[in-house]
């Protein structure tokens, strides 16, 4: 599902983000990504939907080669995945409903595949009391959930989590973290990006951990030491 | 199906974001527009008008009737003989008499009043190519049968020379004001699309092409360019009808226009308008699309 080879992200002024990466991750699995703040975390998802270009090395995802994908295929790509973000980002002055039938509305679905698909996902996400309500109208939580829920709308074979629960509190980040394991296990490859020790240590996956750019460990069943 | 709605409707909802700003837009446009088709349009009446004067008569030569008909009749040969002209008529005093008082008999006053004996009679002189009536005017000059030369060329010459300056500074004024909408435009689209920022970072995580994107910006660019550029060619047309039927029409012009010409112009103009709101979509977006 992802593949890295030697792979170092250099930004212009010579910051070194990620040094010689070299990892893979199989479809299906649950994967943490940890390691403190300024380790390479985001950088590392955002070189696998593209939004950052590696200085050096080769990158597999979902199949495609996207070492040198030209910028006209990055959509192609984009629509294998799936990418949640720390901030939900939603659109203020569209409800829950709203929010996640954007998604499907690019994508391309019909009036009526959107409705249905939409509710779909309201179910998986469990947000039937809060489907018209506005992003301010929400908590924290149901935030995030939005934004999970609108991340499967393209049916992703990958979603990529960048520290989906950095702003919630433990109730609300177990609840998040569960349901991205109910998603996981109906067949979707999860990579989250996390420096919560609390949820890698009591969920017991597969950690990887950065430190300064460089990939420190590869553990299955890890602990954020 | 679906996409095209979302994009039709995106379109509208990104106008009513600047309702100002765009009517301001579609006025520049129209402005731009009109100066550019009455200009063009002008630029044409005149030519015709011209064109119509150099088909007739270039230069006249007035004779002085002191001097002997076979002097008139050897300087008429002597004309005709030369290779720049193409036919020479001899216009008497009678014939004077008659257009004279043909032309004004409207003032019946002034045609009672004229001394029809200070009419000169004349050659009329048609060339082969109007531009040649300086040369004429040079051969005749000190001919003692000649009393007089007059050359339609010079007034023509005037004309067309005024006329390319007022079409050479509306077309100036045309471009500037042209200028102006174009950035109106770009600033528009800049300020749709800071606001609608969010929104196009979202599209883009979920995979929406840049010219998915693009394509409401581009709907907008073209829409407020073609509302202007066709209201301009309304008023420009109405403009025409209206002057055909004016005192300038009746006097001095003759307001004809071909309808291919107006209809090639408005095309062309409706075209114009289209590629210039693509231009301005592409420079206008292209910021908002890279970040």
């Amino acid at each position: 599902m992802i593949k890295l080879e030697n792979v170092s992200l250099v930004f212009q002024g010579g910051s070194v983000a990620l040094s010689n990466v070299t990892t893979s991750i199989s479809e299906g699995e649950f994967v943490y990504l940890i390691g403190p703040s300024g380790s390479g975390k985001s950088s590392f998802l955002k070189l696998l939907y593209k939004e950052y270009f590696a200085t050096k090395g080769k990158i597999e995802v979902v199949d495609m080669d996207i070492t040198s994908l030209p910028k006209w295929k990055i959509p192609v790509l984009r629509r294998k995945l799936g990418i949640v973000a720390q901030e939900p980002q939603l659109l203020e002055d569209r409800t829950t409903f709203e929010n996640i039938s954007f998604a499907l509305e690019i994508l391309g679905y019909d009036s009526r595949e959107i409705e249905q698909k939409t509710s779909t996902l309201i179910d998986l996400v469990e947000l039937h009391e809060s489907v018209y309500k506005f992003p301010y109208q929400l908590s924290g939580g149901e935030q995030t959930r939005v934004s999970i829920a609108r991340a499967l709308a393209s049916n992703p074979l990958l979603l990529l989590c960048d520290e989906p629960t950095g702003n919630l509190d433990p109730d609300l980040s177990t609840q998040i973290v569960t349901l991205l394991e109910k998603i996981n296990r109906a067949g979707t490859t999860v990579l989250m990006a996390t420096h919560d020790s609390s949820i890698v240590n009591r969920r017991k996956k597969r950690v990887l951990q950065l430190k300064d750019g460089k990939l420190l460990s590869d553990v299955d069943q890890g602990r954020y030491i | 199906m679906n996409k095209l709605s979302y994009v039709v409707k995106n379109t509208f909802i990104n106008m009513r974001r600047n309702p100002l700003l765009v009517i301001a837009t579609m006025l520049a446009v129209l402005v731009s527009s009109f100066l550019v088709f009455t200009t063009l349009s002008g630029r044409a009446v005149v030519e015709n008008n011209t064109s119509r004067w150099q088909n007739g008569v270039h230069v006249v030569i007035f004779l002085d009737d002191r001097v002997t008909t076979t002097a008139h009749k050897q300087l008429q040969d002597s004309l005709e003989s030369y290779p720049e002209v193409r036919m020479v008529d001899y216009f008497s005093k009678a014939e004077a008499t008659e257009e004279f008082k043909f032309l004004f008999k409207d003032q019946p006053e002034l045609v009672q009043e004229v001394d029809f004996e200070i009419l000169p009679s004349s050659l009329r002189v048609n060339l082969n190519d109007p531009s040649d009536y300086q040369l004429i005017i040079e051969r005749m000059e000190g001919n003692p049968a000649v009393k007089e030369i007059r050359a339609s060329g010079e007034a023509i010459d005037r004309l067309l020379s005024l006329t390319n300056t007022l079409v050479i500074s509306a077309s100036v004024f045309a471009v500037l004001i042209a200028f102006a909408a174009f950035i109106l435009i770009i600033n528009t689209l800049r300020l749709t699309a800071y606001a609608k920022r969010r929104e196009i970072k979202i599209m883009k995580t979920l995979g929406a092409s840049s010219t998915y994107i693009r394509l409401p910006f581009i709907f907008e660019a073209i829409f407020e360019s073609l509302v202007g550029t066709s209201v301009a060619i309304g008023f420009g047309w109405g403009v025409i009808q209206y002057s055909k039927g004016s005192v300038i029409a009746e006097s001095i012009f003759d307001i004809t226009i071909s309808d291919t010409y107006l209809i090639n112009l408005t095309l062309g103009l409706i075209l114009c308008s289209i590629l210039f709101g693509l231009v301005a979509s592409f420079i206008g977006i292209r910021k908002a699309l890279n970040e």
